[in-house]
């Protein structure tokens, strides 16, 4: 600093590359903030560590007393709504699942089922049932098993299982009708 | 008057059952009891913000402590408890994951920076210790030819040891 002469030396033979070292390093890590910073990955609402998994199997009561299984449903699409009637989420999603419950088929055809999530009252749930006219069982799990075995974090939160029991994906918050048919389309279901 | 205390009786044998199922689901010694608290404190509440479940209250904490507490029963440890709920939940249900895999890089990254950066400035610094300590204005003067442009330019700018010695005209002009 104090001496001109040092660089201008012949002991230092003139690196030109390390004058764009500082420049290239800066660059990179305002590419790297700059990417993480856009890129959506950690907000998406859907993912998860059980996606390409078995789906958690499941035995549960429905809300009319009748008892079904994940098992039963084997060999066909399923899609798992996890939903309170306390979740005003949930309500407004409830017209997409009343559209898709009219798709359901015997057989191989696509099934919907309902598990409830730290619902508060039975009957709560009995009317949300009935003002959005679904038509598919709903479940009651009783100590959260189901809810903790498919880490619901929050509801809604939907699992999209294909006909060979895998979970292919999964959706938390209220679905669109967008969202919700990305994963139809992952089970092999023509979307809403 | 019998019918009610058939009733009182119910209600007791079922209080009874109750507390005899509560005890047989947690029959846990002191050391198990200090072990669960000691994994659980490290579980995340999945619907709330940074609690773990041993402070929050709702139903799927106590759902989970309670997972948790018969997993220790079984025998399982720490490192199984994690796993299982790491499995349905992903890394985000413990408060502090496992230094290992990926992580280790966020852990690594910032000691291996300072360590890096640190032997960057030693040896920039050796460098310029080198440079400066073997008096490089006579060897430069003794290297190159004189050069009376160069010596201009160098008293012009007052960086000269002979500018230093000889004030001259920089220093004599106000």
């Amino acid at each position: 600093m104090t001496d001109s002469s040092t660089p201008t030396s012949k002991s230092v033979p003139a690196p030109t590359w390390r004058r764009f070292v500082p420049p290239l390093l800066a660059a990179s890590l305002v590419a790297v903030l700059g990417v993480a910073l856009l890129s959506p990955a950690r907000n998406n609402t859907d993912g998860g560590p059980l996606i390409g998994k078995p789906a958690p199997a499941f035995a549960l009561k429905t809300l009319d007393g009748s008892t079904l299984s994940l098992a039963s449903l084997k060999g066909r699409p399923v899609v798992v709504n996890f939903w309170a009637s306390w979740c005003a989420p949930c309500r407004e999603e409830a017209p997409l699942f009343r559209e898709l419950s009219t798709r359901q088929t015997a057989g191989t055809g696509l099934a919907v089922v309902g598990v409830l999530f730290q619902e508060t009252s039975e009957k709560s749930a009995r009317d949300f049932i009935r003002e959005y006219a679904l038509a598919y069982p709903n479940l009651q799990d009783p100590g959260i098993k189901t809810g903790i075995n498919y880490g619901v974090s929050g509801i809604p939160e939907t699992v999209f299982i294909d006909a060979s029991g895998m979970v292919k994906h999964m959706d938390r918050g209220g679905l669109t009708r967008e969202r919700l048919n990305v994963g139809l389309e992952k089970i092999g279901v023509k979307g809403i | 008057m019998g019918g009610r205390r058939w009733d009182v009786g119910r209600a007791l044998a079922l209080a009874f059952a109750l507390g005899a199922s509560a005890l047989a689901a947690a029959p846990l010694t002191p050391q198990q009891e200090a072990q669960v608290r000691q994994i659980a404190v490290n579980i995340r509440c999945p619907i709330c913000t940074g609690v773990p479940i041993t402070e929050s209250t709702n139903d799927i904490s106590r759902e989970m402590l309670r997972d948790v507490r018969e997993q220790v029963a079984a025998g399982r440890s720490a490192r199984d408890v994690y796993a299982y709920f790491s499995a349905r939940y992903g890394n985000f249900v413990l408060l502090d994951p496992p230094k290992e895999g990926s992580n280790l890089l966020l852990w690594g990254a910032p000691l291996a920076a300072l360590g890096g950066g640190g032997a960057v400035l030693w040896l920039f610094l050796r460098r310029r210790q080198n440079a400066a300590a073997p008096a490089p204005l006579t060897e430069a003067a003794a290297d190159e030819p004189f050069d009376p442009f160069l010596a201009q330019v160098r008293r012009d700018l007052g960086q000269s040891s002979t500018d230093r010695s000889n004030p001259g005209r920089n220093g004599g002009n106000p």
